[in-house]
């Protein structure tokens, strides 16, 4: 399989009241294609931090960073933008969209945005519909964002990131905000975006959420203390299997 | 615990206080200003005439029997009354710093009169005094003569006097306020000399004039005045006096115009700014309450807050407006006194009426403090904001691109929030596009008309001093022919006429009024002026009367009046109804073919030219080159210029001055409040940046969607301020017009300067404005999506 995302050597260090705090520390992990990848760790580990420097949200004090071979650490503010446009989605832990928009026009305003997307505006609305209705969200397509439940706002969060038929999605802790039972509807979702081709790479908390994933990285004090492969779990069936066999491997890492 | 709450609140929330601080300096310093501008302004002409001690009634003849005449009236009703004598030079015969490298002819061509200060009102010099004595050799010209004549005076400059056969040469003391001869619409300077020197001047031969002043408050003065038919060239009451400062008064109204719009944007600014800064504490509010603390303490806290904010901004606002006041003032006439403006108390008040204001807006608005339920203030009003509807537009169903869709979705669907900016912003256009429109109108070549004068191509400034011994219409029968000869030698057709002016009398069924009168002398008919109503005097019989006139004798078309000229006294039918802001509006027109006694003309317009083979402009240039060789003495004007040399050409300047000021004060606010705003909007959209900047969205196209809302709002100011405009012009400038006699105004819009040239200037600087404060966007990081709003 290609390699999608490298990781080299990467440092993010943070100067607070000049102090330094060194958040990451020479993390070095590879993502390939069409994987779905958990980052988890105790509060303050790095996770959310890795999640942005990694997608080009945040600057990089040191290290590479190679998303489909191009070094994003040396891209200008205007390249990354672009990547992050056209090539990456973004999931956060909480739904945001702009007031001011529909549900649907939320979810359609980076194809609009986007100049490599080069279908009409039809189109791009038909796609954002179709999207919707894959999502099972259909029905708020007019609804305004204060309108709608929490699991639908998010699921339209994710339909969001798709539009632009992304390489790989960000997701920082999507189902945080979320119930149980809406936190696993969204997880059905992405591992669904997932098994469809696309690559997805998310911090979180939950066992369950994680176990769904096909590796899981746990991060401690900014580097990586191991990672766990669940590749060996045929299906999403036997989930309380994965979720037994990540929960012991997490209680190894101290977790 | 309360204080350490305040000091961790002002520290922690610089940028908004810094804001709110801002606008609060900005709407004292405006409103403390413009109120004591205000008061100056409109109290200024009635406290001038007070010091100077103007009559109730004023009136000159050339006739020293007239004034016996109306001695016997004034000794028979016991009426108080003084009479000054004038010497009338031809200005032709005055020289500016004679036999010096620098010397010139007086560029002057109106009428110049020489007094003393026997018998004369008061007269004070550049600092307000008195002028108590002028001694032999020295001269005093008045303010606007000595500020705006194109001979550039300085003090101690000299000026040589021929006449009589007699020369003298002064050295320039100074500009004098003159409150009877200031102002530049009455056509006439004044040269004040020592008594010595006046007597000089003074023998038989030299041509004189009378000035009679009444001081009485008789209700009857004016009919047992009017029963007298006295031939005077010139007569008014006090209140007429006032309108002829008129064209001071313009710039006046243009500067109350400016304050009004500037108090009004401080309080939109202020409103904004309070609901605004007041919005962003709401989640603060819900948490004070979460913990238990009560109502009344959490209002006690932002209102000492906000007292604290607001005295500071409302001490620094009064320092500012003195300054900013005067500045204001400089461009205002200085023909007159104004009033003692160095009473700061009024600025004091404002400022302090500031600090009350923002205490009262902060009371309103922490009203809601309880209606909100702790977890409301935390959830809902975590900006104050409520969503009740999405917006009115749909990226789904539109064709604009994204950016532009956010700039115009963010307005329709928030019209509140950028009500303010869109207030202020059009308040500014409408200051510009006043004064603009004001100047054009002003500059325009339809002025002709309202001056009851036929269009022309070129006016000659040889405007004729009728003397009463000599053949008067032979001179300017010949004058005419003398210019037509020069022209047609050239190969020019073209018809040359003049206007004469005439002393007359009218009176309708017992009611009278003496009138200055005028016909066309040369190539012009009567049906070549606008009128009104009714038709052009077709026969001798027939005459046209302007509103004023017909207003005041109560004559109206088809009524027959009679009019005296000179000795004789004939029936006339009126036929017409004209404006004219001649003589403050009073006039009567005459058919050419009537034969009036030219020993009674009072005086004349310039000879106009109208070239019969229809130039082409490049042509009218030439020709008015053309016209200066063949008249070296005098000006060439196209029509437009002369009215501005008639009115008093400083009007425009002084207007042009002001309207300069203005676009400066506006660019200065637009600059600040669209600065102090896109700065308010980055912190409250933080969140939704970050977020956009996680999606992809570049920087540039963020600016851009800032800078577009700013733009968008100002389009829209500009077509709400072209709408209202037209209406406002009227309302503000129209009045004074009115009292000049002109009664259907129209105002002269040039479409390219008003509604593109200045609105794209001020377009230009105020997105530049919003653009360069959105660089800001920059500093928020796309990771701060994930930080809350």
């Amino acid at each position: 399989m290609k390699t999608i995302l490298e990781v080299k050597n990467l440092c993010k260090t943070y100067i607070i009241n000049k102090r330094q705090n060194n958040v990451l520390k020479n993390v070095n992990f590879t993502i390939t294609d069409g994987e779905m990848v958990a980052v988890m760790g105790p509060s303050g580990s790095g996770k959310s931090t890795l999640l942005y420097t990694v997608s080009g949200m945040d600057k990089i004090t040191a290290g590479d960073v190679y998303f489909q071979e191009k070094n994003i650490a040396k891209l200008s503010a205007k390249e990354l933008a672009g990547i992050r446009l056209d090539e990456m989605g973004f999931v956060f832990q909480q739904m945001y969209m702009l007031k001011n928009l529909s549900v649907l026009d939320n979810i359609i305003l980076p194809a609009c945005q986007s100049k490599r997307n080069t279908a009409s505006r039809k189109e791009k609305v038909q796609f954002g519909q179709d999207l919707m209705r894959k999502l099972g969200i259909i029905e708020i397509a007019d609804n305004d964002i204060n309108e709608v439940s929490g699991g639908q706002l998010q699921r339209a969060c994710i339909c969001r990131s798709m539009v632009n038929h992304p390489k790989i999605i960000f997701a920082d802790e999507p189902t945080g905000a979320l119930n149980r039972t809406s936190s696993e509807e969204v997880m059905e979702e992405l591992a669904k975006i997932n098994k469809e081709g696309t690559t997805v790479m998310l911090v979180t908390h939950d066992i369950k959420v994680a176990a769904k994933c096909t590796r899981v990285l746990y991060i401690v004090d900014g580097n990586i203390k191991g990672e766990y492969n669940l590749n060996r779990y045929n299906s999403l069936a036997e989930l309380r299997e994965r979720e037994r066999s990540l929960n012991n491997w997490l209680m190894e890492m101290g977790w | 615990m309360y204080l350490q709450i305040l000091k961790k609140d002002l520290r922690r929330k610089k940028t908004m206080n810094m804001i709110l601080l801002i606008f609060i300096i900005l709407a004292a310093t405006f409103i403390a200003c413009s109120a004591n501008n205000m008061l100056s302004v409109t109290t200024a002409l009635d406290s001038f005439f007070e010091k100077a001690e103007v009559p109730d009634y004023w009136f000159c003849t050339t006739g020293k029997k007239e004034v016996e005449k109306y001695e016997h009236l004034a000794k028979e009703n016991q009426y108080d009354f003084c009479q000054q004598e004038f010497i009338q030079i031809d200005p032709k015969n005055v020289k500016v710093n004679p036999g010096k490298r620098e010397g010139r002819e007086f560029q002057y061509s109106k009428s110049v009169c020489m007094s003393q200060l026997k018998d004369s009102t008061k007269l004070f010099d550049k600092n307000d005094k008195v002028i108590e004595e002028v001694k032999k050799g020295e001269i005093y010209l008045t303010a606007d003569l000595f500020r705006n004549s194109p001979d550039h005076f300085k003090i101690g400059d000299e000026i040589t006097i021929t006449n009589g056969g007699k020369t003298r040469t002064f050295h320039i003391k100074g500009g004098m306020k003159d409150a009877m001869f200031g102002s530049s619409m009455l056509g006439m300077t004044k040269f004040l000399v020592s008594g010595e020197d006046y007597r000089y001047f003074n023998d038989e031969n030299v041509s004189k004039f009378y000035s009679v002043m009444t001081y009485t408050e008789d209700g009857k003065f004016l009919e047992r005045f009017n029963k007298l038919e006295l031939n005077l060239f010139f007569s008014v009451n006090r209140s007429g006096l006032q309108t002829i400062y008129i064209m001071d008064m313009v710039t006046a109204a243009v500067m109350l115009v400016v304050s009004i719009c500037l108090i009004l944007i401080s309080m939109v600014i202020l409103r904004f700014t309070i609901n605004f800064t007041m919005s962003e504490e709401f989640r603060e509010i819900g948490v004070m309450k979460a913990i238990g603390i009560c109502n009344p303490k959490i209002r006690g806290l932002y209102i000492t807050k906000y007292f604290a904010v607001s005295v500071v901004g409302g001490i620094t606002g009064f320092f500012l407006s003195i300054p900013f006041g005067k500045l204001l003032l400089q461009n205002l006439s200085q023909n007159i006194i104004l009033p003692d403006s160095s009473n700061y108390f009024i600025n004091l008040v404002c400022a302090f009426s500031v600090v009350v204001i923002v205490l009262l807006f902060c009371y309103f608005c922490t009203g809601k403090i309880k209606r909100f339920s702790p977890i409301d203030a935390i959830r809902n009003g975590e900006n104050g904001e409520r969503y009740s509807r999405k917006g009115i537009i749909h990226l789904n169903k539109s064709r604009f691109p994204a950016v532009l869709f956010l700039a115009c979705n963010d307005i329709l669907s928030n019209i509140r929030r950028f009500a303010a900016m869109l207030v202020i912003f059009t308040l500014g256009i409408l200051l510009i596009i006043i004064p603009i429109n004001t100047i054009n109108t002003l500059k325009s070549d339809k002025l002709l008309s309202w001056f009851s004068m036929a269009e022309s191509d070129h006016v000659i400034s040889v405007e004729q001093l009728f003397d009463t011994n000599c053949n008067n219409r032979a001179f300017v029968e010949d004058t005419l022919e003398e210019v037509k000869g020069k022209l047609s030698d050239k190969g020019i057709k073209a018809d040359v006429f003049q206007e004469i002016m005439f002393r007359t009398n009218i009176s309708y069924k017992g009611k009278r009024m003496s009138s200055l009168s005028t016909q066309g002398a040369g190539g012009v008919t009567t049906d070549m002026y606008t009128y009104l109503e009714g038709s052009a005097p077709q026969n001798n019989n027939e005459v046209g009367i302007s509103h004023i006139v017909s207003d005041t004798v109560g004559a109206k078309i088809g009524d027959t009046v009679t009019i005296r000229n000179g000795e004789t006294e004939r029936q006339y039918m009126v036929t017409a109804i004209y404006q004219t802001m001649n003589n403050m509006g009073e006039g009567i027109r005459f058919y050419q073919g009537e034969d009036l006694d030219y020993t009674y003309a009072a005086g004349s317009f310039g000879i106009q030219v109208k070239y019969t083979d229809n130039p082409d402009k490049k042509e009218l240039e030439e020709r008015k080159e053309m016209l200066k060789d063949f008249f070296p003495d005098d000006k060439v004007f196209t029509p437009g210029e002369y009215i501005g040399y008639m009115i008093g050409g400083d009007v425009v300047t002084k207007i042009q001055d002001i309207k300069h000021l203005i676009l400066a004060v506006i660019l200065c606010i637009n600059t600040l409040v669209t600065v102090l705003m896109v700065k308010s909007f980055l912190t409250k959209e933080k969140g939704e940046i970050a977020m956009l900047k996680a999606l992809g969205f570049q920087n540039s196209s963020l600016v851009v969607w800032q800078a577009l809302r700013i733009g968008l709002i100002l389009f829209f100011a500009t077509i709400l301020a072209a709408l209202l405009s037209t209406p406002l012009s009227q309302v503000s400038i129209g009045p004074v017009f009115r009292i000049m006699g002109a009664q259907n105004i129209t105002f002269e819009i040039i479409p390219l300067e008003v509604y593109v040239l200045y609105p794209v200037i001020v377009l230009c600087v105020t997105v530049l404005a919003g653009a360069m404060t959105a660089t800001q966007i920059r500093k928020i990081s796309a990771s701060e999506a994930s930080r809350g709003e």
